[in-house]
Order: structure tokens, then sequence, then C-alpha cells
């Protein structure tokens, strides 16, 4: 078999991961809809929520591209569910990245793995891209569809020009902070079990 | 009678859907055209004898609809409606892609699903991950089924009431198990000749009949509608 090549049991691997990632994303979304306010709390939320699978997938990474096809897989799953094309570009372009980065460390260099799950975790904030370029037509679209006045203040009061800056670092920093607490927890039980 | 659609028509479908649903509703035409659109996958479903289920989307869907008309406006305040937006919200954005999708997976075998993949020439990376996908919702949702019901026999009811304990009493058993169909579906795939370097052939063959021109039609001329009255080109 050629080493380089990605093979069918790579993109099964792929297929799994993206799902379980979903399904981890959808449940921990719905609280948007509580409080604007934790739409903003994503970008700590999820990457540590969805951390433990992320890094047993790292583990499973040999080769260039598995993170680029699970950026893609994310991008059309998100256009699905309605959260628009906008986003979809640049969570790709965070897959692609991560990958580059996970690729010069090897896919075995811990440090880099630490960063390109970081890169990884930014695919949230690319969700916010369409909030934050189309505010007033999507803050109208907001209140057309039955939101409050009060949701969407509080909304773009949170994620706006000025706050994304901010935003991106904390994902950034959750995406890390997340790859070392994943990492502990993949060899606590996954190693001593053999999985790995 | 049974209704036979083509996959690429259901591909179709989801992405119009998507498309439609994401672009408010305002007048009274653009609502009429969305619950139009809406009614599509509704009727797919009765082909299918799904009665249950497309009862159920109904009844979800009316009630959230009626509420967003009466009750809710930009100036309401308060715990009771942010609660009744987040429930109405939910059900009028994402219900309608979600039964449309649930639909195409439900009645979409997996062959049909990659042989369409093929004529359509996507990669194989995409085709076989997102067919793997498809099909390991259902999975993960069985065994976190069964998860939950071996804590419960135990008696671990919230980890404890630990966030972090919760998230890993779960996840990491999840894990283990989605690891190990993940092995067993590489091995049956591999042994079909799924990574085999030649052309597959497909036991299904594809047509496109009169209901598939139908759909098209009907969807992109609403969509294309939709998208005309919002950007307010007519008016």
């Amino acid at each position: 078999m050629n080493d380089k090549k990605l093979g069918v049991r790579d993109f099964i691997t792929v297929g799994i991961f993206t799902a379980i990632l979903m399904v981890i994303e959808f449940a921990f979304g719905m609280l948007g809809y509580i409080h604007p306010y934790v739409v903003a709390g994503y970008v700590v939320i999820l990457p540590l929520a969805s951390c433990i699978p992320m890094m047993l997938f790292y583990t499973k990474t040999e080769k260039f591209g598995m993170l680029t096809i699970m950026s893609v897989l994310i991008a059309i799953l998100m256009f699905v569910m309605g959260m628009g094309w906008l986003g979809a570009p640049l969570i790709i372009v965070s897959g692609l990245v991560a990958d580059l980065i996970a690729k010069k460390g090897g896919y075995r260099s811990f440090k880099c793995t630490v960063i390109s799950n970081g890169f990884f975790s930014l695919w949230i904030c690319a969700n916010y891209f369409p909030v934050i370029v189309t505010a007033d037509s999507y803050r109208q679209g907001l209140l057309e569809a039955g939101y409050t006045e009060e949701y969407c203040n509080n909304l773009f009061g949170a994620i706006n020009i000025y706050t994304i800056g901010i935003l991106v670092v904390v994902c950034f920093a959750c995406g890390c902070l997340g790859a070392v607490i994943g990492k502990a927890v993949v060899k606590k039980h996954f190693e001593k079990a053999g999985i790995v | 009678m049974k209704l036979h659609i083509d996959p690429r028509t259901k591909l179709f479908m989801i992405f119009a859907v998507s498309i439609i649903v994401m672009i408010p509703a305002v007048s009274p035409a653009t609502w009429a055209l969305r619950t139009g659109v809406t009614l599509i996958p509704l009727v797919l479903l009765l082909f299918e004898k799904k009665y249950i289920p497309a009862l159920a989307f109904t009844v979800l869907y009316a009630v959230a609809a009626v509420l967003t008309l009466l009750f809710i406006s930009s100036e309401s305040t308060g715990v009771l409606y942010a609660l009744l937006v987040g429930y109405c919200g939910i059900i009028v954005q994402f219900m309608p892609s979600v039964i449309t999708a649930w639909y195409a997976i439900k009645t979409t075998k997996i062959d049909e699903f990659m042989a369409a993949m093929q004529k359509m020439h996507m990669p194989d990376g995409i085709s076989v991950s997102l067919a793997v996908v498809m099909r390991f919702f259902p999975t993960i949702k069985e065994e976190y089924g069964s998860i939950s019901d071996a804590m419960k026999m135990r008696g671990i009811l919230f980890g404890g009431g630990k966030v972090g304990k919760m998230l890993e009493y779960r996840i990491i058993p999840l894990l283990f198990s989605c690891v190990n169909i993940g092995e067993e579906l590489s091995a049956a795939a591999v042994t079909r000749g799924l990574g085999a370097p030649v052309k597959r052939s497909s036991i299904c063959e594809l047509k496109i009949g009169a209901a598939d021109i139908t759909l098209f039609a009907v969807l992109t001329v609403s969509t294309a509608a939709l998208i005309i009255l919002k950007t307010g080109i007519v008016g």
C-alpha cells in the first residue's frame, strides 16, 4: 500500500469523527438560543467540549488531507443546517492551515498538534462571519424572523467588528488548551487500553 | 404508490431548502412560498408511508408558526419570551432542512448514494466520508442510548454533578465503541473492494424521471422567486 495516499480506511475514520464532532456541536449549539452571549461563548465551550474526539482523531491522522476533508464536511453540514455559505470557505481555510501545520510536525509532534488544533477550532469563528460582514441585513433578518430587539442588541453587542479579534484569539487559545486536556485524557484512557 | 426519486434530486432539495429557510420571510407572499416549500418533503414523506414523523413535524411546525405570528414581536422582552423565541427559532429555522435531510437519508440506500456521487464526479474522499457521516448519526444515537442505560443501571446520573466528569463518562465509552465500529466498517469496505484502484460499477441504475424534473423545476422557481422578492427587484 502506498503510504502517502489516502485510503478508504482514512476516509471512514474522517467520516466517523466528523459525525461525532457534529453531534457534540449540535448539542451545545442549541444553548445559543437561550441567550446571545452563549453564542459568543461558543469559542470557549465548543473547543473544550470537542477536544477529546479531536485529539483521538489526531492520533489517527498520519497523512495530509484528512483534516482538510473534515473541514470540507463540516462546511457542507453547516450549510445544510442553515448557517449560510459565507462562512464555508473560511471553515475550509482553517482546516487547510491546521493540516499544513500538523504536517510540518509530521503528525507526531505534540507542539504542532496543539497549534494545529488551535487553528482548526477557528472554524467556529467562521460561523460568525455573516453576522459581522452583513450585520445590517442579518439584524433585520433576525428581527423579521421573530427574534426580540433585546436578543439582537445583545448578539450584536457581543459579536461585532471590534470583538471578533478577541473572539478569534480566545478561540485559538481554547483550541490549544483543549488539545492539552484532550491529549491527557487520550493518554489516560486510550493508550492504556491499547486502542491508539 | 411508490415514488422513486433520484439521489441527486434529493441533494438538490436539501440545498434549495436550506437556502430558502435562510431567507427570512416577511411579506405574505414569502411566507406562502416558504410554507409551500416546507410542504414538499412532507408530501414525499407521505408517499414513503412515514405518517407518524410527518404528523409530528406538521404539529411542531404549525404550533411554532402560529406562536410566531401571534405572540412574538420585536418589542417583547423577558425570560418567557426568550424561551419562546428559542423554541420557535429552532423549529422554524431548522426543522424544514432537518426534515428534508432526514427524508433524504432515510430513503436513500447507500449504494444509490455512492452511484449518484460517482456520476457527479465527486472525489472519493468526499463521497465515502459523507456516506459514513450520514450512516453514522443513527449509530451514535444507539450507542449513546446503551451507554446511558448502563450508567443508569449503576446509578450514575450526572457524573456526580461535575461537568467535566459528565463529559468524560459519556464521551470516552462512546469513542471506544465508535472507533471499534470504524475498524469493522473499514474492514468490510475493503473486502468489498472499495479501495481498489479501478472504476467501480454499480448495481443500481440511476434514472431521472418525471417526478425528478418536476421537483427540480418547482424548487428552482421558488428559490429564485424568493430571492427576487427579498432583494426587492419586483417589489
